[in-house]
């Protein structure tokens, strides 16, 4: 067993915090500050560096990068800002997995790689009104007619669906079946009958535009089912959730990081009662709970990377209860403490001049990203109490 | 043009120092860099390579390869690395020695480094290897046009701006201002990742070290007392502060 990283890992850490601190870091209060409109310049000048690839093979300008490499993109990132990361993931991962995985040549060339090189903003859409976690809920329907297919209805909460050039969209191809009946289709902007409605109004994780998307009897072609055979969308979707779940946890991590960091030298420099708030017992367990639950969450985030490409090497069983854990509980850890670290402000906490208040935001939004909290622990309770899973470690 | 980009791996500025052992020695946080100014020098280098076709390596002596690595990153082809046991005590004439008998073997037309490193600030090794070269050199240049077979380069004097040609081949130092380096793309970095950074020692170079200079102790800087702040309307601020130099500080 071992606890570190490689030299290269370290240098690759090193080298997207440096570009992260760069790029991003001088722009998130502005970011955080316009809701309405999408970062272009920072997504544009941080795309161009090329690491919306960093996941995919070599053969689509991607770098290959083992999943535990890729946690030290994502916390990076987040450390930054959350809604800015999320943009990024969507389109390097959620947004472009079922197009490189299914598309064909045309698509993969026209789409699926000017997405990695963010020159196309690419996104996934599961919720609806009636349905989120609950996938086999979807009511968006995708009819068979001659030369390909009909979708019809309506998407909610689609990071950057408002801008984006395409999108992969779950929809039911047999009602019967529940979860069964579940495809995924590509379809691009310029579509006729596909539009964007409402744009939502978010707490936190500013950056990406969040809304509605419209399907209205839009046709799609054949070569635009992203799939082997019909039915079997649900359990290729599983295929890539572990990934999505780790990735929210690290995003989880970087929030985290951030907060705590500014939280000491808070505490090192504001004094009351004639000495520094740091050197308060009560303040300092605070900083002894979060470093536990950060170390903890870290542990748990670098186990289930590793377990994933363990899993894709053929060496080890799926880590889908890992993957939810994980996800809950660095979450959990995070939400804990940016509320702490808001408390070790004092009524600053509370100040739009300062960070806790907006990292307090951006972390309530993965609560429900990659299934509820709620969700998580009633499925995993649910699977030991049936004796279907128990820690493995 | 060849060009041989000198680059030294120093603490990262934000990195925690203290003052350990009794004051005989420094406790410096693990984290490693590129020198700032030497990254100025990689981006100069890298601008030759893009605008005149000019064949480009990095050598770097001393402890570590983060300095290399940054320097692959960014888009340097070659690295090279003079690593021994002897340099962690050799004062700039050694490193500079070898440096100097590095480039001389690979050759070179131009020698870009930083103006000075940010962990000694000393701005010493750049001008030395000028020196054992026989080359001529300018230091802290802010602008950089090379043509064929010289280089006019200038640089900020106390009365205003001083423009030089030098004929190759010549070392120069960059400061901050001669061009801002840029973040490395990704595929830079994987390619940073896996290289092979080829090794040679000081002997392999023919250059034996020589103890540099002792130091006898470090101090922490002192400490410094709390700002005191005066609010209130600019004329009755500025009566109270002249009453408080006065009084308190006894400055006046």
């Amino acid at each position: 067993m071992e606890f570190q990283l490689t030299e290269e890992q370290e240098f690759f850490r090193q080298t997207v915090a440096d570009a992260v601190d760069r790029i991003i870091m001088p722009k998130v209060e502005d970011i955080d500050e316009h809701p309405d409109d999408f970062p272009w310049d920072v997504w544009n000048e941080f795309t161009s560096l090329g690491y919306l690839g960093l996941r995919y093979p070599e053969d689509v300008g991607g770098m290959d990068v083992d999943t535990v490499t890729a946690q030290l993109f994502y916390q990076e990132l987040a450390r930054a800002s959350c809604g800015f990361a999320m943009a990024v993931t969507m389109n390097m991962l959620m947004g472009t997995y079922f197009l490189h995985r299914f598309g064909n040549e045309d698509i993969i060339n026209r789409l699926m790689i000017p997405a990695i090189q963010g020159k196309k903003i690419g996104v996934i859409c599961f919720t609806e009104d009636q349905s989120g976690t609950d996938v086999g809920a979807t009511r968006t329907s995708a009819t068979k007619v001659d030369g390909g297919w009909v979708i019809n209805g309506t998407k909610n909460w689609i990071t950057n669906g408002p801008i984006c050039d395409f999108c992969t969209v779950i929809c039911q191809t047999d009602p019967s079946k529940g979860a069964r009946g579940l495809d995924f289709f590509l379809i691009e902007k310029g579509f006729e009958g596909f539009s964007h409605g409402q744009i939502l109004h978010k707490l936190g994780a500013q950056g990406p535009i969040t809304g509605e998307l419209i399907f209205d009897n839009v046709f799609v072609p054949e070569d635009h089912f992203l799939g082997d055979e019909v039915g079997r969308g649900a359990q290729h979707l599983t295929d890539i959730l572990n990934e999505v779940r780790c990735m929210t946890a690290s995003q989880a991590i970087g929030i985290t990081v951030t907060a705590l960091k500014d939280a000491l030298e808070y505490a090192r420099a504001r004094k009351a009662f004639g000495r520094t708030i740091g050197e308060y017992q009560l303040i300092r367990e605070k900083f002894a709970r979060i470093a536990a639950h950060l170390e903890a969450a870290k542990l748990m985030v670098f186990r289930t990377a590793w377990m994933i490409d363990e899993e894709k090497a053929g060496r080890g069983p799926n880590p889908r209860e890992e993957a939810f854990l994980t996800k809950w509980f660095a979450c959990e850890m995070c939400m804990t403490a940016v509320d702490e670290v808001m408390r070790i402000y004092g009524g600053n906490g509370f100040a739009r001049e300062y960070g806790p208040q907006r990292y307090f935001r951006d972390a309530r939004f993965l609560l429900y990203g990659g299934g509820t909290q709620e969700i998580i622990r009633d499925f995993i309770g649910g699977q030991m109490v049936k004796g279907k899973w128990q820690p493995r470690l | 043009m060849k060009v041989a980009v000198l680059a030294k791996e120093v603490p990262d500025l934000e990195a925690q120092v203290k003052v350990a052992g009794g004051g005989t020695s420094l406790d410096i946080e693990k984290r490693r860099v590129l020198n700032f100014f030497d990254e100025i020098a990689v981006e100069a280098a890298l601008k030759l390579k893009e605008s005149a076709g000019a064949e480009t390596y990095a050598v770097s002596a001393g402890a570590g390869v983060d300095a290399l690595r940054r320097a692959l990153a960014m888009g340097i082809p070659g690295a090279f690395h003079i690593e021994d046991p002897a340099l962690a005590d050799a004062g700039p004439l050694t490193v500079a020695r070898a440096l100097a008998a590095f480039v001389q073997k690979e050759g070179f037309d131009l020698v870009l480094a930083g103006k000075q490193a940010t962990d000694d600030e000393a701005g010493l090794v750049g001008p030395m290897v000028a020196e054992l070269l026989g080359v001529p050199c300018v230091v802290g240049i802010v602008s950089l046009e090379a043509s064929d077979g010289s280089v006019r380069v200038s640089r900020h004097t106390d009365t205003g701006v001083e423009v030089v040609d030098l004929p190759l081949p010549a070392v120069v130092t960059a400061e901050k201002g001669l061009y801002e380096p840029r973040v490395p793309a990704v595929t830079g970095v994987m390619k940073a990742m896996k290289a092979k950074i080829e090794k040679s020692s000081l002997a392999d170079l023919g250059v034996e070290a020589e103890p540099g200079p002792k130091v006898l102790g470090y101090q922490p800087p002192a400490k410094r007392s709390a700002i005191k702040m005066i609010p209130g309307e600019p004329a009755e601020a500025a009566s109270q502060l002249v009453q408080l130099l006065r009084d308190e500080a006894k400055a006046l």
